[in-house]
């Protein structure tokens, strides 16, 4: 009944009466077993989650789905992975407890790749997430129980985390709007760590002003992460005014213009077109657009410093889990082997493959040549967007080559065609921690696609500003996949 | 002929207490070459050494130390809860020291 509502419409509803918190929760709740049983979307329902009073704050009362890499005190936190099949934790993260202060109600735990280490939704412990708008596509990943969620209505937002674009292209995918904000703005306290130097914490709702309420509630400095910083003179929810027409953004040439694709498909041609009819959207509301050239042997490294940063990275946060003082006890008769039989059952191959290459990079005779020259890489790539910058509001591209793949035959390798930039361009947002929306931008053969739009580090209300005066100009805000029957 | 073997993965994983199937080894083979490949564009990349290597997302990052206050900690048995074998206040393992080693 209340599926594509906004947060400020189901707040109205709640203070006027029309509905109470009790009813929207139970609602939700009904709402996600029934997806469950075709999306594979949540690690965990919560049956009986605490209600909390209605005030004058625009998220009380209203229920919500968190990521399961966050910790939630009590409840069990796998990160979708075999390793913490079991685990409860004994805190709850920051950001879910901000939440809670302000009278959210969280109701589930959503399905993810393993520890946020995939990009399709196909590595949870618990199955293959499936897309709400066709269930023979994925959802991307991670966050791929989240944005299956908010896309088929549970309820209005759900939490993300976003190491490489595992907000933006999911939301892509689903037809939904995923932002991360600057790097540190929510605290990561709390958060299943996988490349820390990468790793944002954010959300996935059905439109821009939703998103600006969320991270609104979710920010904030917090001693327990030493890259949290002090947002409180930023309320993102009161900048948006949908004024933009001073605003100049760019795009860049190597990643849009059609004769860089030699093979394209009639798929990308039409995003492609999709992309640029978005654009004049924006230049109706007074918005420059200029078209900027980068050198390509940058663009196309992108992939590769992603995969060695971010693996080497993983290879040492995520060393902690050997089943000895938490996780599923392995066999053995020697610790040694008790943790080798724990982490090969454990991990999903996808993990394993990860680990395997963080190893060797992090070795003494190749990190001069992998991990130290993909952080000087990154440091080019960084310093290039900070330039333009300096003349431009923010960096609008499409997300990926067109809408959900299927999920069979997926398998999330690093790949080397001529779609790669195109498919990765989003990890530019997590080297330089840039705030980095996407929105849904149109339909191409009945599945959703996005639009991307980053900005520079602390400038989250530019970007949002740009973004809710593009959605403004679509019809695709707060819409709604529905799930066929038949299915 | 790529410079990475069956044999080289194997050897990564086993320093991560990781078995590798076949399978799975191979598709760890078929990445190395295509990130080999990418690096050796980005060795090739003018005075790539002198580049100062970026560790953190925010150029502006600083780390002031907190005061140093005092807070309950979670209980033992809070945090044993988690744990598969234990015994009292202990995480239980096998002996560390082998028979042959006790002299």
């Amino acid at each position: 009944m209340n599926t594509n509502k906004t947060i400020e419409e189901l707040h109205e509803m709640l203070i006027n009466n029309k509905i109470t918190s009790e009813d929207l929760v139970k609602d939700a709740i009904k709402k996600s077993y029934e997806l469950n049983k075709k999306c594979n979307a949540f690690v965990t329902i919560i049956d009986t989650p605490e209600i909390k009073e209605v005030t004058e704050d625009l998220l009380s009362g209203i229920p919500f789905g968190v990521k399961d890499n966050y910790s939630t005190k009590g409840i069990l936190s796998t990160g979708s992975s075999n390793t913490l099949k079991d685990y409860i934790p004994f805190f709850t993260a920051t950001a879910v407890v901000n939440l809670e202060k302000h009278g959210a109600v969280a109701i589930n735990k959503t399905a993810l790749d393993e520890f946020g280490m995939g990009g399709t939704g196909t590595t949870c412990h618990t199955g293959v997430v499936r897309n709400p708008w066709n269930l023979e596509k994925m959802c991307a990943g991670s966050s791929a129980g989240s944005a299956a969620a908010v896309a088929a209505g549970i309820y209005p937002y759900a939490l993300g985390t976003d190491t490489g674009d595992s907000i933006r292209k999911p939301a892509a995918y689903c037809g939904i709007v995923g932002y991360k904000p600057t790097y540190g703005m929510i605290s990561r306290y709390g958060i299943f760590p996988f490349a820390s130097s990468l790793d944002h914490a954010g959300c996935l709702t059905r439109s821009v002003k939703d998103a600006s309420i969320v991270v609104d509630a979710m920010k904030g400095y917090d001693l327990k992460d030493q890259t949290s910083w002090d947002s409180s003179s930023i309320n993102l929810y009161n900048s948006i005014t949908g004024e933009v027409s001073n605003k100049k953004l760019f795009y860049i040439k190597e990643i849009v213009d059609l004769e860089n694709y030699p093979n394209a498909s009639l798929e990308l041609k039409e995003h492609l077109n999709n992309f640029h009819k978005s654009l004049d959207l924006l230049k109706e509301c007074g918005v420059k657009i200029d078209a900027i050239s980068i050198d390509k042997n940058l663009l196309k490294a992108i992939p590769s410093v992603y995969v060695c940063l971010s693996c080497a990275e993983a290879t040492s946060n995520l060393s902690n889990l050997t089943g000895i003082s938490f996780g599923p006890r392995g066999n053995g008769k020697s610790v040694e082997e008790m943790m080798k039989d724990h982490r090969t059952k454990g991990f999903s191959p996808l993990i394993k493959r990860r680990f395997v290459i963080g190893s060797y990079i992090l070795q003494r005779e190749n990190q001069e040549k992998y991990f130290v020259n993909a952080q000087r890489v990154r440091r080019l790539i960084v310093d290039k967007m900070k330039e333009l910058f300096k003349n431009y509001d923010a960096l609008i591209l499409p997300v990926s080559t067109g809408g959900a793949p299927n999920i069979d035959g997926s398998k999330d390798e690093v790949t080397d065609n001529d779609t790669s930039i195109i498919e990765e361009h989003l990890q530019i947002g997590n080297f330089g921690g840039f705030p980095s929306i996407t929105i849904p931008n149109g339909f191409i053969n009945n599945l959703p696609v996005g639009i991307n739009i980053t900005g520079n580090c602390y400038d989250d209300s530019n970007i949002l500003n740009i973004a809710y005066a593009l959605e403004s100009k679509m019809p695709y805000k707060n819409q709604v996949a529905v799930l066929k029957e038949d299915e | 002929m790529s410079k990475f073997t069956k044999e080289l993965v194997d050897d990564y994983a086993e320093k991560l207490l990781i078995g590798l199937s076949d399978e799975e080894n191979n598709l760890v083979l078929s990445e190395f070459d295509i990130i080999d490949q990418n690096m050796d564009l980005i060795n090739k990349i003018p005075n790539i050494s002198e580049v100062e290597p970026m560790t953190h997302a925010l150029d502006d990052f600083s780390f002031i130390p907190r005061e140093d206050i005092s807070k309950d900690s979670p209980s033992i048995t809070e945090l044993l809860q988690n744990c598969d074998c234990y015994e009292d206040r202990e995480v239980k393992v096998p002996k560390v020291v082998g028979e042959s080693d006790g002299a």
